[in-house]
């Protein structure tokens, strides 16, 4: 009875809370990890949101447009203090990763090496995303300038081409540094830029012949309508 | 005698040996001018030859890069001084046709013509554009006697204009810098500049030539530069300025970015000096002031209705935080089609300031903001020559006047609003 009593329940018992023990040092060096990885994450945002402010980067973002299009996309924070987040969710999630390791379970280990191979691609992912939006909004306000000023009545379509073109390039490009489906986005990507280009060219010379052809005339005569003849400066 | 910026090469040093000390130095600009500027060198030529016999004068032409035979139209450029009068000089007038270096510009062959009035010490410098077809060989003695008998720095040139000419100078660039820095010239902008040597090498002492100031904005630059020294300054009465038509296509929102841009800046570095000063007073003028009959010229007001029309359309998102909710509502409604145009004076000076609080806060991509002024500068053009329809040169000079006295009356504006704190960094 006694050995079945010890084989049921005493050893097992043992062999738990050996293992347990075994594991706990383990868990409380994770537990550790996080918890330094938490301040000094902290910390680092802290200074970067500092280092950015004094560097005048939420002008320099509002200049560019950069506030504006996460103003768009509904993030209403200032850019310095996001940029600052990133960071501390960045760190933390590489402490977080460390901590795992330290676990010394080999399922939780291979699944880390996999996140640590795919952070790189995930980093500069979101870097592609970031400026693509900064330079998508850039350029749409300068095409919109230029075509108002030029008075073209759908500047508003020109400038928004311009900005759905540059963000659908930051996104193949991004979608192909993940790694999601690179053949599928590169050939996709081609097909409707090549496709709006030719689309363009068609609608150009052949529904608009005659419009291009005095255009062009224009341009090789030199020949321009007559505007005024007084100087501005 | 190598030159700090590089612009003057060993070819030019050479000349400059063998001219040696000079009284004085003439400067021409240009770009691809051979219909004109042989004109404008006869003129030089001779105002020199019948003014300042005595003086050792040079002619530069700073040019940038002419592929139409300027150069050679410059070095062709005869006066037959017989049959005006004129008894050969005592001194040879000595000509240099060089290109400049650098940003392509007027800036950029001004700095040329400075840095050879340094390496020659000239006592004075004129320089005239070299587009002109009212040049006479009066304007080198309007020019270049307040400087040489006078004791005067700077002449800025006075002319009899057609009213709807010299635009962006009517409408921003004199009543503003009258209103800033106090002081009444008429044309801070006009081309045609008279300046003793001693200015030319404080001008090139200045490190703008990589800026807005090589292109455009070297004239208002030269003015303001001149005003802040505290120069003695006057006018030249030098009656119309005619020159060649200048090419339609060129970019309005350019030109007028780079005059606007350099007067914004101008603003930055010479804040304390505009801050203290509280009213404008007269600078004298000479030269005989006689009328002058001026062709009526071509004015497209429906094509400029329309670019504000469609410039308040597309643009008021931009202008949020620019410009006062209530002045972007008051643009909203002048832009209806339904209604006449009319862009009071009160409205167009609080634009020039908000614009310049707004280049000064540095609120968006300095480029942006002063190019979408450029509607708004169409939309006052269009008032104003609906204002001025069926007015003459004094009924017009009159309501410049008045815009003036209202940049002047609202200046306490600017001054409220403008933290010196706010731009620390270098406009981008």
């Amino acid at each position: 009875m006694k050995d079945i009593w010890n084989t049921a329940f005493v050893e097992p018992m043992q062999e738990f809370f050996r293992q347990v023990g075994s594991f706990l040092p383990h868990l409380l060096a994770m537990l550790l990890i996080v918890a330094i990885g938490i301040v000094v994450a902290w910390m680092i945002s802290a200074g970067i949101n500092r280092l950015l402010r004094t560097a005048r980067f939420d002008q320099f973002s509002g200049r560019v447009g950069f506030t504006q299009a996460l103003s768009k996309g509904g993030i209403r924070e200032a850019p310095s203090h996001l940029i600052g987040r990133i960071f501390y969710w960045v760190i933390v999630l590489a402490f977080f990763m460390l901590g795992l390791s330290a676990l010394q379970l080999p399922p939780v280990d291979r699944f880390v090496d996999q996140v640590v191979d795919y952070l790189p691609h995930l980093l500069v992912a979101a870097t592609i995303i970031l400026a693509g939006l900064l330079l998508a909004n850039f350029f749409a306000t300068a095409a919109l300038i230029a075509a108002v000023n030029a008075q073209v009545v759908q500047a508003r379509l020109i400038a928004q081409g311009v900005r759905v073109a540059l963000l659908l390039l930051a996104l193949a490009m991004a979608l192909e540094q993940l790694g999601i489906a690179p053949n599928i986005i590169v050939a996709a990507f081609s097909i409707s830029f090549g496709g709006a280009v030719l689309a363009l060219a068609i609608a150009f010379g052949l529904g608009a012949k005659d419009a291009a052809k005095v255009f062009l005339e224009q341009r090789l005569k030199k020949e321009r309508p007559k505007e005024e003849e007084f100087s501005h400066l | 005698m190598r030159s700090e910026s590089g612009a003057l090469r060993e070819g030019l040093e050479g000349r400059i040996r063998e001219i040696g000390p000079a009284d004085v130095l003439v400067g021409i600009p240009s770009y691809n001018n051979s219909r004109t500027i042989s004109r404008v060198v006869q003129a030089v030529s001779a105002g020199l030859a019948k003014y300042f016999p005595d003086a050792k004068a040079v002619l530069v032409n700073s040019d940038g890069g002419s592929t139409d035979g300027t150069p050679e139209a410059v070095a062709g450029a005869g006066v037959d001084m017989q049959s005006i009068l004129i008894s050969h000089r005592v001194n040879p007038l000595q000509k240099i046709t060089t290109p400049y270096h650098g940003i392509p510009g007027k800036g950029s062959a001004f700095r040329l013509i400075f840095e050879l009035a340094r390496a020659l010490d000239v006592k004075a410098c004129a320089v005239v554009d070299s587009d002109l077809r009212s040049i006479t060989p009066e304007w080198m003695e309007l020019l270049l006697r307040p400087i040489l008998k006078e004791g005067f720095e700077y002449v800025a040139p006075y002319y009899q204009r057609h009213k709807y000419d010299g635009t962006i100078t009517n409408s921003i660039v004199y009543p503003l810098t009258r209103a800033l820095y106090g002081k009444r010239i008429r044309q801070p902008i006009g081309g045609e500049f008279g300046f003793s040597g001693e200015l030319a090498g404080h001008f090139l002492s200045k490190d703008v030539w990589g800026t807005d100031v090589a292109r455009y904005g070297i004239d208002v630059w030269m003015t303001t530069t001149a005003i802040a020294r505290n120069s003695r300054i006057c006018q030249a009465y030098l009656g119309a300025k005619i020159h060649d038509p200048k090419d339609p296509g060129a970019d309005l929102s350019a030109m007028l970015a780079q005059v606007v841009g350099s007067l914004f800046s101008l603003m930055e570095e010479h804040a304390a000096l505009w801050k203290s000063i509280v009213k404008s007073e007269p600078v004298p003028l000479f030269g005989f002031q006689y009328d002058v009959g001026l062709e009526p010229i071509a004015v497209n007001v429906d094509r400029m209705v329309g670019a504000f029309q469609l410039g308040v359309r597309e643009f008021a998102p931009l202008w949020e935080g620019v410009l006062p909710a209530e002045d972007l509502v008051a643009l909203k409604e002048m832009s209806r089609p339904a209604v006449p145009l009319a862009l009071p004076e009160s409205v167009w000076v609080r634009i020039v300031y908000d614009f310049a609080l707004a280049a000064h806060r540095q609120m968006m991509s300095r480029e942006h903001l002063l190019k979408s002024l450029t509607p708004l500068y169409l939309g006052r053009v269009a008032s104003f020559i609906r204002e001025t329809q069926e007015s003459g040169h004094h009924e017009v000079e009159e309501k410049i006047e008045q815009l003036c006295q209202a940049f002047e009356r609202d200046k306490p504006y600017l001054i409220e609003r403008w933290e010196p704190s706010a731009n620390t960094g270098a406009p981008i």
